[in-house]
């Protein structure tokens, strides 16, 4: 099994990756199916968002806490944080537009 | 400056593609990738757009000549930013070292899509640059070293990639799929 940074992190990642990836599998050739209309496309995303935080919501915040705090201990947050000035990256790069194909 | 790329057919649909790419670590061809933790995840409620921050820590002796001038260490972390767009099929992928950031500067960019006859493109491209104002050997002898074992990690991560969707898909059917 893959690691998490810290040691004791290591099972809330595996629980929240396991709750991740059993969404995930059920969202994704759906969504390439409704994404061909721009109505259906957004009832379906937002369905599944609303489906991710019922399911992972709880185990997320407590992985999340874990990491943030061994981020802190392994001194990484100050290279992060200039990481993500530097290129926040918050939406897709140019060059891929998002909209429904006709 | 120093630029990488390659482009590889994965045998596998886009969509396995992208679902086996969670379960790409650990493999036995990437022993050097360590530890893999999502710090951010999003989903588009409009477009449907997964967006994901990772770090990933490696393992990798760095030359004793960059340890003694830079500090460096055994562990380097990189901070990874996906895409993955239903809509247009593609996901992009976004990597950059944090460790060494301040020296050196290594940025990669990876594409999946989907190919005409049901497989998948991968398309990858690295630029490697040094940052501070180095001694022009210096500048470029460490550059050289990050471009190498670029490309070592590159190769190793198609290998370990191929067998990873291979066993997830061919060899063991769906039961595995919930284990990362």
């Amino acid at each position: 099994m893959a690691h998490s940074l810290s040691a004791e992190c290591t099972p809330l990642k595996l629980a929240y990756d396991a709750c991740f990836n059993s969404w995930f599998e059920g969202y994704l050739e759906p969504a390439v199916i409704a994404s061909a209309d721009a109505a259906q496309r957004a009832a379906y995303s937002r369905a599944k968002a609303e489906e991710f935080e019922r399911k992972c919501g709880a185990v997320w915040v407590r992985y999340r806490e874990c990491v943030q705090k061994a981020v802190r201990e392994k001194g990484l947050t100050d290279l992060l944080e200039h990481a993500r000035k530097e290129n926040p990256l918050k939406d897709l790069p140019p060059a891929v537009s998002s909209s429904p194909r006709s | 400056m120093r630029y990488f790329t390659q482009a590889f057919d994965y045998d596998h649909s886009w969509s396995k593609v992208v679902i086996g790419m969670w379960h790409k670590y650990p493999n036995p061809h990437c022993t050097h990738v360590m530890s893999v933790d999502v710090v951010d995840r999003s989903v588009d409620p409009q477009t449907g757009i997964i967006r994901t921050e990772r770090i990933l820590g490696c393992k990798q002796r760095a030359p004793t000549w960059i340890v003694k001038l830079f500090g460096g260490s055994e562990d380097a972390f990189v901070r990874e930013i996906s895409f993955v767009d239903p809509t247009t099929q593609t996901m992009t992928i976004s990597s950059v070292n944090l460790s060494l950031a301040q020296f050196a500067v290594c940025n990669e960019s990876i594409r999946y899509s989907p190919t005409p006859d049901g497989r998948t493109r991968f398309t990858q491209s690295a630029e490697i640059e040094s940052r501070m104002a180095l001694w022009h050997s210096v500048a470029d002898r460490l550059e050289s070293w990050l471009a190498t074992r670029f490309e070592q990690n590159a190769q190793s991560g198609k290998l370990g990639f191929t067998d990873v969707l291979r066993q997830l898909w061919e060899e063991h059917g769906s039961e595995q799929h919930q284990h990362a």
